[in-house]
């Protein structure tokens, strides 16, 4: 090993198959797969998703959520992903054609969030609460607030329609004012609610129950 | 070949070491220095994020200091701002010595070095303002990157070009760990920035992207560097050659061969490929022979001469890095298991071995290989040896318990979020009080970080004519180098 050469041909096959293999094979395989016909509605598969979604996760990127909240239903029954109702199906490559970025994650100190639009059920209002201050929704909470994709202004005359109402707690506003959310509290929410496997795919079907 | 030469550091003279050493002074001392200075930053955001994830409602409703971008912001700094200019200095300084040739046109090297610093900077402020990518270890946004990127270019030029103009002699196996690890930083750090934040390409292609480049970062970045730094401080603390060749080559190869493949071991039963995955585990569990070559090549060298530790900083930081080093390897291939990693993933676990890795293997060698190297460039010496002993202890008791919380805690945490009947608030609460002792560790490491910031400032400014060797303790025997500590 006294040849610089002669290591440095090693290093570059040693690197180079590995780059082959994690790099250039996914962006070539998984880079171009593509959405699947669905048959029942005449759309594809995943459903593609509204511009403000799209525009809700750049505020799910820009402020960390992922640090706390994964995206992916693993294998069972490797896992009990599915016995815990994270989602009905293993998520696969293809799920994330909806997303910019895809955000599986490493860290569970939040829930999945992979089909939190399945489950999260229409009261829009809940769920602003729930980012607005966590713990007027469940007091043991370890979620953060994110009041500062709020804005709080004076009542003018009537409640505005848009307020986000039943808040306690720190954040809470003072009498006489009221909670409303911002653009991007809105995208942000249209992109949570996007967050929905429960459509099947071929390569991964629903599970029986 | 096994010659002499090939087994032990260098034998260079008094006057060439001088020589040496005085034309890497100013970068090598720029890059340490202002890893010291991140390294108390990224601490303090560390620090923040410990305590957010204890106690949530700490300075929530402020957006730059939301969990997310505090707990990024820490990532990101340690790794550029502290890690990688530490890495920087120890493989530019490792490379002139063993080269045995002065470094060429240094004051470049300190334009790079300051041009590294304003990207961390700018990279830092835009995460915290908002722009953060959110993937793992590349969350600076698109336009902080290829600061870095020329930076780092013109500073593997140098190094490089210090391989070419060598003087003739048998390679040290530093020598391969720093050529290896400078080829494959921009090879990492271009790649993924390439693919993923300059231009990039469709989501369902970018896990298998990021974990490639974030278990590279370590495996093929960090840990080359820290181990031409114990490789090349331990024989010069025992004054003995390294004691096998073979150990060395078997240990360099297996490490580049297995540490390139260990990402998928980190996403298994997720949305990849099988075969990534598969290929990942067999890599994390594969990476235990460069695991035993190593250590015990190292515990060779120093049989019989483990006294040292006693007084020599450097040697008592490089051990206690190794001994991380070897338990997170350990550690990382039990997790890689499948059965196993069905508990575990999403757990707390995840954090602990990071923090074992990152800070307890690299920080502690680089602190090690920062207190061998720079009294040999302001040539004088640490001015308080109760300094660097309460660094060490601090440092040391800190990872201990961030590593203890965050890998017992998220072991129980790991069974209650795999297990159908348990809530997911108990998964919570049972890892609460673990949590609090990593808070702890945090505290404990942010206030060592402090304490080796104050320890570089007092040895470039010289606050006390300390003419002796900063010795820990007494010493028994002569180690090769007159100043050596």
């Amino acid at each position: 090993m006294n040849k610089l050469p002669l290591v440095f041909t090693g290093i570059f096959f040693i690197f180079g198959s590995a780059w082959l293999g994690l790099v250039g094979n996914p962006v070539k395989n998984l880079g171009n797969l593509q959405p699947v016909p669905d048959e029942a509605t005449d759309g594809v598969l995943p459903p593609t998703v509204s511009g403000l979604a799209v525009a809700g996760q750049k505020v799910y990127v820009a402020n960390g959520c992922v640090e706390c909240h994964s995206q992916q239903v693993r294998l069972a029954p490797l896992t009990t992903d599915i016995a815990k109702e994270i989602g009905t199906r293993q998520t696969v490559a293809r799920d994330y054609l909806r997303e910019k970025t895809a955000l599986p994650g490493l860290q569970r100190v939040g829930q999945d969030l992979s089909n939190y639009g399945a489950r999260a059920g229409e009261d829009i209002n809940a769920i602003h609460r729930h980012l607005y201050e966590p713990r007027s929704v469940n007091p043991w909470s370890n979620m953060p607030s994110y009041s500062f994709l709020y804005k709080v202004v004076k009542i003018q005359g009537e409640l505005s329609n848009e307020a986000v109402i039943g808040l306690t707690g720190p954040h809470a506003p003072k009498p006489g004012y009221e909670v409303v959310p911002t653009e991007q509290a809105k995208a942000l929410v249209a992109y949570l609610l996007s967050l929905n496997q429960t459509y099947p795919l071929p390569e991964s079907p629903v599970a029986a129950k | 070949m096994i010659t002499d030469s090939s087994s032990q550091p260098d034998t260079l003279t008094a006057t060439e070491r001088a020589r040496i050493d005085a034309s890497t002074a100013g970068a090598v001392l720029l890059f340490f220095g202002s890893a010291a200075f991140w390294l108390v930053f990224g601490s303090v955001f560390e620090f923040v994020g410990a305590i957010q994830l204890v106690y949530p409602g700490f300075l929530d409703g402020l957006s730059f200091l939301t969990y997310g971008r505090v707990v990024q912001t820490a990532t990101t700094v340690l790794a550029y701002g502290f890690a990688t200019p530490a890495a920087i200095g120890i493989a530019i300084w490792l490379s002139a010595r063993l080269c045995k040739v002065p470094l060429a046109h240094h004051r470049l090297l300190v334009s790079a070095g300051i041009v590294w610093n304003l990207g961390i900077l700018v990279g830092a402020c835009a995460i915290l303002a908002g722009n953060s990518t959110s993937l793992p270890l590349l969350a600076m946004p698109a336009f902080a990157t290829p600061i870095l990127f020329v930076s780092y270019a013109l500073i593997a030029i140098w190094i490089l070009n210090t391989f070419r103009e060598r003087k003739p002699g048998a390679l040290f196996v530093s020598q391969w760990m720093v050529f290896a690890a400078v080829l494959a930083f921009p090879w990492l750090f271009g790649t993924a920035s390439a693919v993923l934040v300059w231009n990039p390409v469709a989501a369902p292609a970018q896990p298998a992207i990021a974990l490639w480049f974030s278990s590279g970062f370590l495996n093929l970045w960090l840990v080359p560097i820290g181990l031409a730094a114990a490789f090349y401080i331990v024989p010069k603390a025992t004054g003995l050659p390294v004691a096998s060749h073979h150990l060395n080559l078997l240990g360099f190869w297996t490490l580049l061969i297995f540490g390139a493949w260990t990402g998928g071991s980190q996403i298994i039963g997720g949305p990849l490929p099988s075969w990534i995955s598969g290929v990942g585990v067999v890599a994390a569990i594969m990476l235990l022979i460069p695991a035993f070559a190593v250590v015990l090549n190292l515990h060779f060298t120093l049989q019989g001469h483990y006294a040292p530790i006693a007084w020599s900083p450097a040697l008592r930081f490089v051990v206690t890095g190794i001994g991380c080093l070897a338990t997170y390897w350990a550690l990382a291939a039990i997790n890689a298991i499948p059965g196993v990693n069905a508990v575990t993933q999403f757990s707390d676990i995840h954090r602990g071995l990071n923090h074992l890795a990152h800070y307890g293997f690299f920080a502690m060698t680089a602190f090690g290989a920062i207190y061998y190297i720079v009294p040999r460039l302001t040539g004088n010496e640490w001015p308080s040896t109760k300094a660097i002993a309460s660094h060490f202890w601090l440092a040391a008791t800190g990872i201990g318990c961030i590593a203890t919380g965050f890998l017992l805690g998220g072991l129980i945490q790991g069974f209650a979020l795999s297990e159908p009947i348990v809530t997911f608030r108990s998964s919570m609460e049972f890892a609460w009080p673990l949590r609090f002792l990593a808070m702890f560790g945090s505290l404990l490491t942010l206030t060592a970080a402090v304490n080796f910031l104050f320890l570089f400032a007092g040895i470039l400014l010289e606050t006390r004519k300390n003419q002796a060797p900063a010795f820990l303790a007494e010493r028994e025997e002569n180690s090769q180098e007159p100043v050596a500590v």
